[in-house]
């Protein structure tokens, strides 16, 4: 199935999911506009067009340039004989890029027998990144939402085990948000 | 054997001849112990793969008296092969406590050393000496199984140095750190 | 310990018990946290973690090119797929048009890489059943591959030689006759695995009827990689989305009929046969030409944009998603690491099995905890 086709079928059935104006590229991506049209759609993917493996999760976060507080060297050059070069300003390095503060979900749905798959995306504030889970469609949700939820610190509504999976359980915040700041603990110096 | 090494150097060394017998007590214990140097079976990162490697048949680490044992109650050394991370640093300490004195830690590979690639990371430990005594360090990324049978080369070294007299019979209570042996 | 009312009427002792993370068998760091009845699991709870280096955060203040380093530490057992699935995106990315040699020589490095992996898994799954013998078998085969990377660049776990454009280096032609030697030194040895592991009757009665997975319950999970094909699916990335020049290459995707542990493993088996095959064909028809695209920055900087590619890497689906903001280093790295995903199906396929089982189904997933946790 062809990336059109496949967009004018859920155009039809969900007028207002198009394609993305940034997709990834070579494939399919669509953008949802709601939270809320995420489980109806995940589901007319899967039960009518055939999208039954849930491939990845995952989000962006496109607040700016990461910050350098988020690692332990504070972003310093890790050799001691280097000279200090005053940083550059974070905003004066990209200038066309896409910055502003949303959480970008990205699903990656497959259709094994028809060798297609699809990408959906969702911009979800940064102030209340709330997401609907897929969890009661796609048990491999589980783990990769969880997941997002311990990197990025998006709620996923309705997962039933949403709690930490790889940082260890004193590390405060989500290191991967862009502004995260690393907070000492006893394992460092 | 606590009893003996602690009471026995104090003991010799008030006869005459004493330091004699010390020394050949040296010799035999030493020479025990560097060849029945037993490993925990434990395994982190890369460099564990590395270790398996050495286990196998080209390298063959039992021809050193090196056999891997499941618990650490049995065993003698403990290879830290791969990156140690904070959610992982509490068992690494647990383990090494669990381990009969005189015990032994061989840093295996740069993340063991000293956090590697990963010395940025929020969640590795920048070297495993920050929580346990490390008496070898081996470089590499990963470091060749001939480096790991050279550390063992060089841990049998250190602990034909080890002496009696100097107290040395369970090894320094040392918290962290490269340790001296002899301290 | 708690007494509970057990599920058969009597009363039966609840009983915690922690495998790992230090086990002989786990490969690598992971804790189950198993909850007993007697003999049989109630509940499992993976917990991973162990291994989390954050490197995907590591990856936003690095160049492109360093990023090929850190890829390599996920899954060590077989770094190639893993450089590969990275430089795919990459240069998805950036746009550029990688040489037909180049990508000749990247099959060549991945299916030798899976052999070795795959060897790995059938060592040390025979040593998790008791079996220590093929270990040492796999690991001569083993070493063998290892030296041919050597003598390619110098590596023998973490390579990276598949850069963003191209290969590292080109072949020898000494090299390309040291691996034919291995491969026909290999061929024979496929049966020997057999005659050991692979029809052994007691490896047979401790892992033919455990650990199924129908077909269902693997899409539903997300498993790739043998996992989902012992279950009778096919999907393999080289054939659903050719890349690399997969599409040129005549092989078969072996599957397995129950996905029983058994199926899994043999599944693997098979599949280094396929490998073998894969990589006579590329050595023999290997095009001449350069081994890089040119005019690859050192520093690349790619227009803001997003890039999705995945491969078949030896444990599965291994997909890489980049977004760029127009810097000299990712904007967001994400893996979608198969060992992750196949591990999260152990806290329902655990349930109602006996302990003895555990390391039997644990192993027959053949997972690596760098990649899992990253």
């Amino acid at each position: 199935m062809t990336a059109e086709a496949l967009a004018s079928k859920v155009a039809g059935r969900f007028p207002q999911v198009v394609m993305a104006a940034v997709p990834v590229k070579d494939y399919c991506t669509l953008r949802l506009t709601s939270a809320s049209e995420l489980a109806p759609v995940v589901g007319f993917l899967k039960e009518e067009l055939g999208f039954d493996y849930l491939e990845m999760v995952t989000a962006v976060d496109w607040l700016g340039p990461v910050s350098p507080e988020g690692f332990v060297r504070g972003g310093r050059n890790p050799n001691p004989f280097a000279s200090e070069e005053p940083p550059t300003p974070p905003a004066a390095r990209n200038p066309g890029a896409p910055y502003k503060p949303v959480f970008d979900l990205l699903w990656c749905l497959a259709n094994i027998p028809e060798r297609s798959r699809v990408f959906l995306r969702l911009e979800v504030p940064r102030d209340r990144p709330v997401v609907p889970s897929l969890c009661a469609i796609f048990k491999a949700a589980d783990w990769q939402e969880r997941e997002a939820f311990d990197l990025l610190g998006i709620a996923f509504e309705g997962h039933p085990n949403l709690k930490k999976i790889l940082t260890p359980d004193f590390l405060v915040g989500h290191p991967f948000r862009k502004d995260y700041a690393h907070v000492k603990d006893r394992y460092d110096e | 054997m606590g009893v003996i090494l602690e009471k026995f150097p104090k003991a010799a060394k008030a006869l005459p001849g004493g330091s004699v017998a010390l020394t050949t007590a040296d010799a035999f214990i030493g020479w025990s112990r560097k060849y029945s140097l037993w490993p925990v079976q434990f395994g982190l990162a890369c460099c564990a793969i590395e270790m398996m490697a050495a286990y196998a048949a080209r390298f063959d680490f039992d021809r050193m008296g090196v056999i891997p044992r499941a618990s650490p109650r049995q065993a003698d050394v403990m290879l830290i092969a791969g990156t140690v991370v904070k959610k992982m640093a509490e068992p690494v300490i647990r383990l090494y406590h669990q381990m009969p004195e005189p015990r032994f830690v061989v840093s295996m590979g740069s993340c063991a050393n000293c956090g590697g690639p990963y010395y940025d990371s929020y969640s590795v430990v920048k070297g495993v000496d920050r929580l346990i005594p490390v008496d070898v360090y081996i470089a590499g990324c990963p470091p060749r199984p001939e480096s790991l049978l050279y550390a063992v080369v060089k841990l049998q070294e250190k602990i034909l140095k080890m002496k009696l007299a100097k107290g040395a019979g369970a090894t320094p209570q040392q918290e962290t750190g490269a340790r001296n042996i002899n301290a | 310990m708690t007494n509970t009312a057990g599920s058969r009427g009597g009363r039966f002792d609840q009983l915690f018990v922690n495998l790992g993370p230090q086990h002989p068998s786990t490969h690598g760091v992971l804790r189950v946290g198993l909850t007993l009845e007697g003999e049989v699991i109630v509940k499992a709870e993976p917990d991973i973690g162990y291994l989390h280096r954050g490197s995907c955060k590591l990856a936003e203040t690095r160049g492109y090119h360093q990023c090929v380093v850190l890829t390599d530490r996920w899954d060590y057992v077989s770094a190639m797929p893993n450089n590969l699935a990275f430089c795919l995106a990459a240069e998805r990315l950036m746009g550029l048009e990688i040489p037909a040699r180049a990508r000749h020589l990247r099959v060549v490095m991945c299916e030798l890489n899976r052999i070795a992996s795959h060897l790995l898994f059938l060592g040390t799954y025979g040593i998790d059943l008791g079996a220590f013998t093929p270990f040492l078998h796999a690991f001569r085969e083993r070493e063998m591959i290892l030296d041919l990377y050597e003598m390619l660049c110098g590596a023998r776990l973490t390579y990276n030689y598949i850069r963003i454009g191209g290969v590292m280096s080109d072949i020898t032609q000494e090299w390309a006759a040291k691996t034919r030697e291995f491969l026909g030194f290999f061929k024979p040895r496929m049966r020997e695995y057999d005659d050991l592991l692979s029809f052994n009757p007691i490896f047979l009665a401790r892992t033919e009827e455990v650990g199924l997975i129908d077909a269902r319950q693997a899409v539903a999970w997300g498993l790739s990689g043998p996992n989902l094909r012992g279950s009778g699916v096919s999907y393999d990335v080289r054939k659903a989305d050719p890349y690399s020049s997969y599409e040129r290459f005549d092989f078969d995707v072996p599957l397995g009929k129950r996905g029983s542990c058994w199926d899994r493993y043999y599944c693997r088996a098979l599949e280094m046969r396929q490998s073998v095959r894969i990589v006579e064909q590329a050595l023999d028809g290997l095009p001449a030409g350069d081994i890089a695209a040119k005019g690859v920055s050192k520093t690349p900087k790619p227009p803001p944009g997003e890039a999705y590619a995945h491969v078949e890497a030896s444990r599965g689906d291994l997909g890489i998603y980049l977004a760029s903001d127009g810097g000299a280093a990712p904007f967001r790295l994400h893996a979608r690491a198969p060992s992750f995903i196949n591990l999260a199906i152990l806290q329902e396929m655990l349930v109602g099995r006996k302990v003895a089982d555990v390391v039997a189904i644990l192993g027959s997933i053949d997972i690596v905890l760098g990649e899992a946790d990253r």
